[in-house]
């Protein structure tokens, strides 16, 4: 599905991909590990089409369509959803408002039909207990007053109501305690399926407990230097990642 | 790194005197302003040619100009007939001993901390013995020389860097910019000139002090200073202790030019005479001040704590020419008595990506006036600029008066300004605090109100925050009740 | 003084005498005209030298024949004329229409009693002495256009309110005006006067049908006295080539509480000059104000907020949305007096610029004389957060779509504070079609 070959990216004069490449197919879960600094959220917003960050050289393919020509709502439309790990306040953009708009915007770029306020709202609640989120937060402004863990929530919720074909997840366990990872986790592992892939970007393994990958690959400099399933994560945790940064270098 | 003060100490103690002497006549130009008068006072100077031409430009386009009038500030005529504009050292007519001084004033330069040697200097009390002053003054002159920072007066650059000077007077603040502008360049009696070439960190805080013929601050005060690229220089202006002139007039022209990568830091702590108390005989403090980020990167700050004066009217201000120049702007400035000040600043934006940062801390005690005028100005093809603003006024007593008038001017939507001002008073209840932990009232008041100007203070190079924070407190004595 | 500058303008203003057969029956009102066109002949025209005009000019008074409609009132129109500007679902409301100046009774829907009486200048009733004596005190000073309305005027009403138990009553003050072939200047005078613990809702509007070029140069006095309250919307929708003044003074007694939500869209040139007198105390003032500029359009909100008394609370939020080269100029002077201890004002600006052309100059300012209060001010300008933009597409929705949300989002926050519903709902109209129209010059 997804296709990342030699990504080179700057942000202003500072490197920041060196040459990435990566393979992610339907029905897989990635999780993209490494040091901070090294480039994993950076990664992630070139995938959403952030600006800011300028891709030098390489490719991204989604879908067999070159991703880097899209705009940001295309690919959404496309099925690229990203949950950042610090979601921006909207103030006075009423949560439900803001989550029908953007789902129908969706649905109409793929030529479907779009859903009415009673078709919406259904849906929304269903997700809504898949999340475990309070309904009161529907009637409030997008993130604005909301506690960290309620922010991921509702990032979680989009995740649940957008259903796209590749989710990738920028440090969603940063700042959660274990109640709310464990819901979270649990929003995740409910929306993995064939058609879909998954991409978890987290520096901890904390989080792979509760969704289990396929693949971890360790991100360092720039550039994905060790690849492996889940015992790599193990090992990084035991041994920390100046043991891979180091034996790459030898 | 610097021991300002030590340096200050002996250079003081071996001879404030040598400052003071001038060799050749000493005689007065009688009062009155005519273009006479400024060839006299060029000649005196032995001026080249173009600077005379240059004051003599100024003064005719003085003569057409009106004097302004602003709408905060009221003062008696001047009669620019009635001035003086080329007079000896006052220190012939001084006091002979420290016992014929103003009981006050020495109790003033007591509290400040003053020795007793500067406090003869200070005022103006002849110090008989010769003392060999010559060889402090050299130190410094040697180890800036060592690092090529040029450090004189306006006239000695005249005579040894004539293209220099030639090449940036007035280019920051021209002749026709204002009134006094124009008034001080026809008729400018001395100042500074600072050059740092490129890539020099002057190795110490320049100072009015070390340079001879400092405590001869004229009426008509001329600085110039550049930082060429990559250099940085901290210049320091004034004295806390209370300074009084014959002279109520004091029109100043202040210019910094900031080269690529350039930083100049400029600190003035100001104490003129206030007046008596019905504001009669104090200083009317007018000064045009203003840097130039010519290059890209530069940076030029302004800090300055000012109590003093009976009127107050400046506006140092920053162009931001170069993309990613910075301009700043700290201050603390007390009112009191009937005093009033109108001060501010103005920073124009014009390259890219240009930050400005404006603090402004005002305290009006008794019947003190005291306004903030500020400008910030976005120009079209200035993107991305930043600007903070905060302005804070603290009222002591309910007779005086503090007032914000910020003009905001935006033409490009790139910008994100912000501007804030709050008014505030002490607390009955802070008082009270701090009393019951055994605080005198004054010491409360002095702890709080450093507490509001502390941003300020801690812009200040070391030596000189410290006697702000005293020069504050004296400042705020029986201001209360 | 150049006095070769607005001759135009003010050889109207001195040479105007009402005519023989107009309504204008009342010598009172004939004496106050003659008197302020008088005043005018020796005004300066305003300019950029003066503070209060710096930024606003006003070339468009001496370039423009103005003239006054000295016809009897526009009888022409009848109400299936004006129902496209009628609210929807305003039953709830009274309606007085004023129509290009003059108070036009056949579209008026007014139930008068219950503590409500409506008089107009040019009515026959009987207009009470003491209003008079309200009107005629007016301080011309320096005010050019002020003067100039009290010279030209021709009509206005005069609502009195009387403290009554009972459900509040609601008006809506209507003006509409109707293009006419040459320039013209309208003048409308009103007065609002709310008696002790009186109470109103108040809808002001300014209208008109079809696209046309006129100058309303409008004033409004309300007096509150002790204990009474105002709730107070302000719609300007004029033509967009029309210029548009309104001199607003408040006065408020003691424990009187005025609150206005204001919305400025339409109009070439708009400017509002007004004032809040706090005259008693612990009296409550609150000001909400969007102001929308686009293309070819000048804004200007001049504020001045007075506190002479003790122990009064004002809080003014203004918000300018700027599009295309769209102008706004924001002036709000918080004046605290010597003797005005426990003053509690706050006063902010905030400026959302949407194109390069656009400008804005904002001056808050603060005046204070006395020690025990806490005033603030603060101003803001900039344009569409791009965090926000980017969180907003990611999500699927597109850059344009969500420009307009972020900038409805902005709008909302006055537009919130309009409590009656169907009102409310217009102002998001009248905020959506703006948003809409901005696509043609960014």
């Amino acid at each position: 599905m997804l296709t990342i070959e030699n990504l080179k990216a700057a942000a202003g004069e500072k490197e920041i991909l060196r040459g990435l490449d990566l393979q992610v197919n339907a029905g897989e879960v990635h999780a993209i590990m490494g040091p901070n600094g090294s480039g994993k959220s950076s990664l992630a917003h070139i995938l959403a089409g952030r600006e800011g960050l300028d891709v030098k050289d390489g490719s991204v393919t989604f879908d067999g369509r070159d991703l880097l020509e899209l705009e940001p709502e295309e690919r959404a439309a496309a099925g690229v959803f990203l949950a950042f790990q610090y979601p921006v306040e909207l103030p006075g953009v009423n949560n439900t408002h803001f989550l029908k708009e953007a789902l129908n915007a969706q649905r109409r770029n793929r030529g479907e039909e779009e859903l009415d306020s009673v078709a919406f709202m259904k849906l929304v609640r269903e997700k809504m207990e898949l999340v475990s989120m309070k309904p009161e937060l529907l009637k409030r402004q997008v993130n604005a007053g909301f506690s960290g863990g309620e922010k991921k929530r509702n990032e979680i919720l989009q995740l649940t109501l957008f259903e796209p074909r590749l989710a990738i997840l920028d440090e969603t366990d940063s700042g959660l305690d274990i109640d709310a990872l464990r819901t979270v986790s649990e929003g995740v592992n409910a929306v993995r399926s064939e058609e879909r892939a998954i991409i978890l970007v987290t520096h901890y393994q904390r989080l792979l407990d509760y969704i289990e990958p396929d693949f971890v690959h360790v991100l360092a400099d720039g550039r994905i230097i060790r690849s492996g399933d889940k015992t790599l994560a193990l090992e990084l945790e035991k041994k920390g990642y100046n043991w891979i940064t180091d034996s790459e270098a030898a | 790194m610097s021991t300002t003060a030590e340096q200050i100490k002996s250079y003081v103690e071996s001879g404030y005197e040598h400052g003071f002497v001038t060799d050749v006549e000493t005689d007065i130009i009688p009062p009155g302003l005519s273009e006479d008068v400024i060839r006299q006072i060029s000649e005196r100077k032995s001026e080249p040619d173009w600077l005379l031409e240059y004051r003599l430009k100024a003064f005719a386009h003085w003569q057409q100009m009106e004097t302004p009038e602003w709408s905060s500030v009221h003062h008696p005529r001047i009669d620019f007939q009635k001035i003086s504009y080329f007079a000896a050292p006052r220190k012939k007519d001084g006091p002979r001993s420290l016992d014929e001084v103003d009981p006050e004033l020495l109790r003033t330069y007591e509290k400040l901390g003053i020795p007793l040697d500067e406090q003869k200097a200070l005022a103006g009390v002849a110090v008989d013995a010769v003392f060999d002053s010559v060889s402090v003054a050299t130190t410094f002159r040697k180890q800036l020389a060592e690092a090529g920072v040029i450090f004189c007066s306006i006239s000695e650059a005249a005579q040894e860097y004539p293209d220099l000077l030639r090449e940036y007077l007035g280019s920051v603040v021209p002749h026709t910019d204002n009134f006094y502008a124009a008034l001080n360049a026809a008729v400018f009696t001395d100042g500074t000139f600072v050059y740092i070439p490129k890539g020099v960190r002057c190795p110490m805080e320049l100072s009015t002090y070390f340079r001879i013929n400092a405590s001869n601050t004229g009426q008509f005060e001329r600085t110039l200073i550049i930082a060429d690229d990559r250099s940085y220089v901290s210049y320091l202006e004034g004295c806390t202790a209370p300074m009084r002139d014959e002279n109520q007039l004091h029109a100043a022209v202040v210019e910094l030019i900031a080269m690529e990568e350039a930083e100049i830091k400029y600190s003035t702590v100001q104490n003129w005479y206030p007046g008596d108390e019905h504001g009669v005989g104090g200083i009317y403090n007018f000064v045009t001040k203003r840097g130039d980020c010519r290059g890209d990167r530069s940076h030029i700050s302004w800090t300055q704590v000012e109590t003093g004066s009976a009127i107050t009217w400046k506006y140092p201000s920053c162009i931001l020419r170069g993309d990613d120049s910075v301009g700043e702007f700290y201050s603390v400035a007390v009112t009191r008595g009937r005093q009033q000040a109108d001060t501010g600043t103005k920073m124009i934006h014009i390259g890219r990506n240009t930050t400005s940062t404006i603090i402004s801390k005002g305290i009006s005690a008794a019947e003190g006036q005291q306004s903030y005028r500020g400008l910030v100005r976005i120009a079209g093809r200035a993107e991305n600029a930043r600007n903070y603003t905060q302005c804070d006024s603290l009222l002591i007593g309910d007779r005086c008066g503090a007032h914000t008038y910020p003009y905001i001017e935006v033409k490009n939507p790139s910008a994100k300004l912000e501007h804030e001002a709050t008014t505030s008073k002490i607390s009955d209840d802070q008082l009270f605090y701090c009393r019951s932990r055994g605080l005198s009232e004054e010491d409360a008041i002095s702890l709080i109100v450093n507490g509001f100007c502390k941003e300020i203070f801690n812009e200040l190079p070391m030596e000189f925050a410290v006697e702000a924070q005293k020069l504050l407190a004296v400042s705020l004595e029986g201001a209360v009740g | 003084m150049n006095q070769s500058e607005g001759t135009l303008i003010r050889r109207l203003a001195c040479d105007h005498q009402p005519a023989e057969k107009s309504r204008d029956e009342n010598p009172w009102l004939r004496v106050l005209k003659k008197e302020a066109a008088s005043w005018i002949c020796d005004l300066p025209l305003p300019n950029r030298k003066m503070e209060a005009w710096r930024y606003t000019p006003v070339e468009f008074i001496d370039s423009t024949a103005f003239t006054v409609d000295e016809e009897a009132p526009f009888e022409a129109l009848d109400p299936s004329d004006i129902e496209e500007l009628l609210l929807p679902g305003s039953e709830w409301t009274d309606r007085v229409v004023f129509v290009n100046g003059r108070y036009a009774p056949g579209l008026s829907d007014l139930k008068t009693g219950n503590g409500m009486t409506l008089y107009t200048l040019a009515g026959e009733s009987k207009l009470p002495s003491g209003f008079k004596r309200q009107i005629g005190q007016a301080d011309l000073s320096d005010r050019f256009f002020f003067t100039l309305n009290n010279a030209l005027m021709s009509d206005g009403a005069v609502i009195h309110v009387t403290g009554q138990s009972g459900a509040r009553r609601r008006l809506e003050l209507l003006h509409i005006t109707v293009g006419m072939p040459d320039p013209v200047i309208h003048n409308p005078r009103h007065l609002v006067v709310l008696e002790n613990n009186a109470g109103l809702e108040l809808v002001e509007r300014y209208t008109s049908l079809g696209k046309s070029s006129y100058f309303n140069n409008a004033v409004i006095d309300i007096h509150l006295s002790e204990g009474s309250e105002l709730l107070h919307t302000r719609l300007q929708e004029e033509s967009e080539l029309a210029q548009h003044l309104s001199h607003l003074t408040v006065k408020l007694e003691r424990q009187s509480h005025y609150q206005q939500v204001s919305l400025a869209a339409g109009g070439a040139w708009s400017r509002t000059d007004a004032q809040i007198i706090f005259n008693g105390e612990h009296a409550h003032a609150e000001l909400d104000g969007l102001i929308l500029a686009g293309s070819k359009q000048l804004n200007d909100v001049h504020l001045e907020v007075l506190h002479e008394v003790p122990n009064c609370t004002s809080r003014e939020h203004f918000k300018g949305l700027l599009s295309a080269n769209g102008k706004i100029v924001f002036d709000g002077k918080i004046l605290v007096a010597r003797d005005a201890q426990k003053t509690d004002a706050a006063l902010n600006n905030e400026n959302l610029m949407l194109s390069r052309s656009a400008e804005v100059d904002t001056k808050p300012q603060l005046e204070i004389f006395a020690d025990d209060v806490k005033c603030s001010h603060g101003a803001t300008v900039g344009e569409l957060d791009p965090e926000m933009l980017f969180y907003l597409r990611s999500r699927g929705i597109p850059k344009a779509e969500a420009e307009r949300m972020l900038c409805t989002a902005f709008a909302n926050e006055v537009v919130s504070r309009i409590s009656e519903s169907s009102l409310r709902d217009h102002a998001k109209r009248m905020v959506l079609r703006r948003l809409a129209s901005r696509g043609e010059a960014a």
